[in-house]
């Protein structure tokens, strides 16, 4: 019997309900926000994997992207000022046994993060950090930012290039390092299984659609248009060379994985 | 029926992406708007059900998914 529209006296569960505060839903992001699919990805992966989710520790820390904590039904801090790789790589030294996920934003990354992303990402720490890559910052929509493709030029009117993650993360010892958009979500779910898994330094860039951010053709509102734009411009490049990773304006966002245990995956790609 | 669609009404924010991403062309936005002001989706053609969960897999607020019922058999034309 198929229950019309809802199934509010259903006896069943969603499969993800058993790590979710189900009584704080529906979540507060937009309707049609990346950050929960990748949040139900990551749920997803960690019922795959064969990693016990008493073991898991989420931390996450500004804006939009800090609420994942508030929904995740296990060990989960908050960290203030972008200080979350560096509160993760301490929580991961005083309980070495511990999965430690990062779950980063632009803000945490750009206000003080960076220098911890870099000196963990060095150190070789186990941590899997999650960038979910919003092209924005604070919510503001015309500020263009060090992370904004689309908007962003240099004095002489150039369109100047965003961050690569994934080749910052390469330069600087990640041996984990995959992009992935939400639209790719099976994909996106395999990648955090397998990072979950291996014990090393790991960095994940999901470039997420969100609502508030705006291109030249204007701010896309409505949810399934704006999926089927980061759907149309993204593009399959199983492992690519990182240096070719970058975000530009009229170019497509490339997708995939691209360093596995610490080596490119294609050694002689040109 | 075999795959039965379970939508929970209060989780749901209408964004139409579960509609979108259906390939079986099973959900639909209804045409009247619940006490929230939100179109939430209903199983317009349940019978076409695949059972391939991308629905569940992306809807951003856990408000879908489809649930097997063992008990009955797969009917296909
Ligand atoms: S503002 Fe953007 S990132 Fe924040 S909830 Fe809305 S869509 Fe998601
Ligand atoms: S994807 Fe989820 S929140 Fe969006 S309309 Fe479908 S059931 Fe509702």
């Amino acid at each position: 019997m198929v229950r019309f529209p809802g199934s509010k006296n259903s006896t069943h569960h969603h499969p993800a309900d058993p790590l979710l505060y189900t009584e704080l839903l529906p979540t507060v992001w937009c309707h049609g926000c990346g950050i929960g699919t990748t949040v139900h990805a990551f749920i997803q992966a960690l019922k795959d994997s064969s990693v016990e989710p008493k073991k898991v520790c989420v931390v996450s820390g500004l804006g939009c992207t800090g609420k994942i904590s508030t929904y995740i039904k296990l060990r989960s801090h908050s960290a203030p000022y972008g200080n979350v790789v560096g509160r993760a790589a301490e929580l991961k030294k005083e309980n070495p046994h511990w999965h430690v996920v990062v779950f980063l934003n632009n803000a945490d990354f750009l206000l003080t993060g960076a220098r911890d992303f870099i000196d963990e990402a060095q150190k070789g720490t186990d941590l899997m950090v999650l960038y979910i890559n919003n092209f924005l910052y604070t919510l503001n929509k015309t500020q263009a930012f060090p992370m904004s493709p689309f908007i962003r030029k240099s004095v002489d009117g150039k369109f100047d290039l965003p961050f690569n993650i994934p080749h910052l993360a390469k330069t600087y010892g990640a041996r984990y390092v995959a992009r992935w958009t939400p639209l790719q979500s099976g994909w996106l779910k395999h990648s955090l299984s397998e990072a979950l898994f291996k014990r090393e330094f790991g960095v994940i860039e999901v470039v997420s659609p969100c609502l508030m951010f705006s291109c030249d053709e204007g701010r896309i509102q409505d949810a399934g248009e704006k999926m089927k734009f980061y759907d149309d411009r993204s593009e399959f490049c199983y492992g690519e060379n990182t240096e070719n990773l970058d975000l530009r304006k009229e170019g497509k966002i490339r997708v995939g994985l691209f360093i596995e245990s610490g080596r490119p995956l294609q050694e002689d790609h040109s | 029926m075999k795959y039965e669609i379970h939508i929970l009404e209060e989780r749901c924010k209408g964004c139409g992406i579960c509609v979108e991403i259906c390939q079986a062309d099973v959900l639909e936005l209804s045409p009247e708007a619940n006490e929230k002001g939100i179109q939430v989706p209903y199983p317009k053609k349940p019978e076409n059900c695949l059972n391939c969960g991308m629905g569940e897999m992306f809807c951003p607020d856990f408000a879908i998914y489809v649930w097997v019922n063992d008990d009955e058999e797969e009917v296909r034309e």
